[in-house]
């Protein structure tokens, strides 16, 4: 199992026993010292901005920050709702963008799943994954000892989703008070931030070759892909990414060999 | 008819938003125990993810929503380019990279708008 191989932590039997509220405070305060979580925070700001820009109600914008908790997707809502699209196409989007947070929160739970951690506990901790607390997590969680962990993940979430959840608001009624160039930087961090934070977080040749080629095609699939040339972006960019790297791996499994 | 349309934003964000995001994050806690991260498929899936998330990107600079259209292609296209340049150069610091994006686009509201 993996929670019992990333528990041998040698600090864990020396540190005195705090219990989980001060582990929850910990968390709370690395997320306000996190860069990460200042990016996050400027973007979400950015996200209020694109909302009032778009006519989006100030109270959907908020409860989109609370529920779903992954600025991509929540652009994707508001793109879409903009645009007019039917829902069942959004929501189509926004599964497909969402995948991500499969891998994501498969990856951190073993960290966060103790023997007697309740599956209500286990669900409520999924709901924290996104871009920002996972970077946060994957970093900080395994150097601690196995029962910090969850209350930990809890705080930092906790502020991450709150903290956003201001900025959301924060966003909103700047846009309409800001000296426009301002305004128009603030809806531009989506698109910068995002790009960074994606190529931040690429780990192999799989991430920069789909994140390239989804780049490259995008425009084309934007003229004439019709309704969903977002999906056909990542379906033909991920699948081209994909056998790239089949192929180096095949190619090195022989050389190597 | 007005009633709907208040409320509207609201279901959206519930049934296109929450629902199919919040699916993968408990599907990936159910299966989470026989998860293997470097399984073919999954490498696949993530591959689609990460290009889906740059055409969203690329949707963002090209055809921007609100008065983001007021700063002319080359300059929003100058000011990632820019912003990802500086982010590689100083030593993968993304919080370097945004500042300099945001300084170029800002910058060029300025000038074009």
């Amino acid at each position: 199992m993996p929670v019992s191989e990333s528990s041998p932590d040698p600090q864990a039997n020396a540190e005195p026993p705090v219990h989980a509220l001060g582990w929850f405070w910990r968390g709370v305060i690395a997320g306000t010292t996190s860069v990460q979580g200042l990016v996050l925070f400027a973007s979400m700001v950015g996200f209020g901005g694109l909302c009032r820009d778009i006519g989006f109600p100030l109270g959907a914008a908020m409860l989109s920050t609370l529920l779903v908790w992954a600025l991509p997707a929540q652009v994707l809502v508001v793109g879409g709702y903009a645009a007019g699209s039917a829902a069942a196409v959004i929501a189509l989007a926004v599964g497909l963008s969402s995948i991500r947070m499969f891998p994501m929160t498969a990856a951190i739970m073993p960290y966060l799943r103790g023997r007697s951690t309740s599956i209500a506990a286990q669900f409520l901790a999924a709901h924290f994954v996104a871009v920002t607390a996972w970077i946060e997590g994957m970093r900080r969680l395994p150097g601690m000892a196995a029962e910090t962990r969850l209350p930990f993940f809890f705080g930092l979430g906790t502020l991450l989703i709150f903290s956003a959840t201001l900025a959301t608001l924060i966003g909103f009624f700047l846009a309409g008070t800001l000296p426009r160039s301002l305004a128009i930087g603030l809806l531009f961090l989506t698109p910068l931030s995002f790009l960074i934070q994606l190529a931040h977080n690429a780990r192999d040749l799989v991430d920069r070759l789909a994140l390239a080629f989804g780049l490259v095609l995008a425009p084309l699939f934007a003229e004439f892909g019709g309704r969903l040339d977002l999906l056909w972006t990542g379906l033909v960019g991920g699948a081209a990414a994909w056998v790239v790297h089949r192929f180096m791996k095949k190619r090195k499994e022989k050389g190597g060999a | 008819m007005t009633f709907d349309a208040a409320l509207w934003p609201y279901l959206l964000v519930v049934l296109a938003g929450f629902l199919p995001t919040e699916v993968w994050r408990s599907l990936a806690v159910v299966f989470a125990r026989r998860f293997d991260e470097d399984s073919e498929a999954l490498i696949f899936v993530r591959g689609v993810a990460t290009a889906l998330l740059a055409a969203v990107v690329a949707r963002l600079v090209l055809i921007p929503p609100g008065e983001l259209e007021a700063v002319p292609l080359a300059v929003r296209v100058g000011a990632v380019v820019a912003g990802f340049l500086v982010y590689l150069g100083a030593r993968r610091s993304v919080l370097l990279g945004i500042l300099f994006g945001e300084a170029v686009i800002i910058a060029g509201a300025w000038y074009f708008g």
